[in-house]
């Protein structure tokens, strides 16, 4: 039996390709999925705000269920740190002032992630 | 090849590119739907995909379980294929062997192929109830374990082999097993290829007995997902094309991967006289 032959088939090298490709971006997966999510809230003038509250809304298959809560610290930064959503979408309040909800898609579960856009707020939202 | 002959072949290609793009512009829409979150029906339509991205596939495998079914699939199409492959070569060869009641075995074999499997859904569904398979990889299997169709792909394949290999072999004592096995089947991968690749996608794209024999939501395979997935959503947008690109790949990548092969086992025996 040519040995040679069979591991070099395609039968045999795709499958190992794509059992690779599959490893490697589990492997991914494990080291950059703690549900961290990051940003920053600021005002209409583009200046950080402190103590805004920013609610994180889930992806439920069709709708969008609030989650979690927390609030901006002096530099106006915020961070959750048990996303389990691979969809998201977050909103600032403060006072009146609110901004609007952005989605935010990631390539998988509770992907660590900065979000660079700030949540700006303005009145109305 | 002359010059004639070869402004001869334009047309001819020229007819044939033409049918390929109309046979393949429905796949190109479904992918095109699938990485872009246009609704399939909106008008004008676009050509070309705008703002192409690929979360339509991570919504799949997210919002519903997918892995899950994808696992049924692979399992219940792994068996359907051993199964296949097991059992058609030793029918396809015993019905190469003279034996009394042949051509009786083989016009009633021919005759089932008119009998669709709606019409024997009933009594399948009760012999598998009877061996307690039911909601089982290998109740979800079990029709297709052997295929009329494939059984006689083998048997042409084995038809083609001369019949004085097989008196060789004989006069070196080996049995009828092992003629299978080291001499019909080694020359026959194109006939295993049509197997391979039929009773995977048969399988793969089986919906109506997994639909019947199946209880849980565990059991389910993708095309029971994919139904779902469909009175889920309701609509017309990307992630249920996602969902139909994700559930036609693994069939496109192993008929792929089998084709030359494929082409040859279906017209082993098409031009012995």
């Amino acid at each position: 039996m040519n040995w040679r032959r069979i591991l070099l088939s395609r039968f045999v090298v795709v499958p190992i390709i794509l059992t690779i490709a599959i490893g490697g971006w589990n492997a991914y997966v494990a080291l950059h999925a703690h549900g961290l999510l990051e940003g920053s809230v600021v005002d209409a003038a583009g200046k950080p705000v402190a103590g805004a509250t920013v609610t994180l809304f889930a992806h439920d298959f069709v709708t969008q269920v609030e989650k979690a809560q927390t609030r901006s610290d002096e530099a106006g930064r915020f961070r959750f740190d048990d996303n389990n959503s691979h969809l998201v979408q977050l909103q600032a309040q403060d006072g009146t002032l609110t901004s609007p909800r952005v989605t935010i898609r990631l390539w998988f579960r509770a992907q660590d992630r900065v979000v660079e856009k700030p949540l700006q707020l303005a009145s109305g939202g | 090849m002359t010059h004639r002959d070869r402004l001869l072949l334009w047309p001819r290609h020229a007819a044939l590119v033409a049918i390929s793009i109309i046979m393949l512009a429905p796949f190109y829409w479904v992918l095109k739907t699938a990485i872009t979150s246009e609704n399939i029906y909106a008008y004008p339509p676009h050509l070309l995909p705008e703002r192409p991205q690929l979360f339509n596939f991570v919504d799949v495998w997210y919002l519903i379980p997918f892995p899950r079914y994808l696992f049924n699939s692979v399992v219940v199409s792994l068996i359907a294929v051993a199964g296949n492959l097991v059992l058609n070569a030793i029918a396809g060869y015993a019905l190469t062997l003279p034996f009394i009641g042949r051509r009786s075995v083989i016009v009633l074999l021919l005759s089932c192929t008119l009998i669709p499997f709606q019409a024997t859904i009933i009594p399948a569904y009760l012999i598998t109830a009877h061996l307690d398979l039911l909601n089982s990889y290998l109740g979800l299997a079990l029709p297709l374990l052997s295929t009329i169709v494939c059984i006689f792909i083998f048997k042409a394949s084995f038809d083609a082999v001369p019949r004085s290999l097989i008196d060789a072999a004989r006069i070196d004592g080996l049995g009828d097993v092992r003629i299978l096995l080291r001499v019909m089947l080694p020359l026959s991968t194109p006939a295993i290829a049509t197997n391979v690749v039929l009773s995977f996608i048969w399988s793969w794209n089986n919906f109506l007995w997994p639909l019947i024999i199946t209880r849980s939501q565990d059991m389910q395979t993708l095309p029971l997902g994919l139904a779902r997935f469909l009175s889920y959503m309701e609509d017309t947008t990307g992630a249920l094309y996602a969902f139909v690109v994700m559930v036609l790949a693994p069939g496109l990548l192993v008929f792929l991967m089998a084709q030359s092969a494929f082409m040859r086992g279906l017209t082993t025996g098409a031009t012995k006289g």
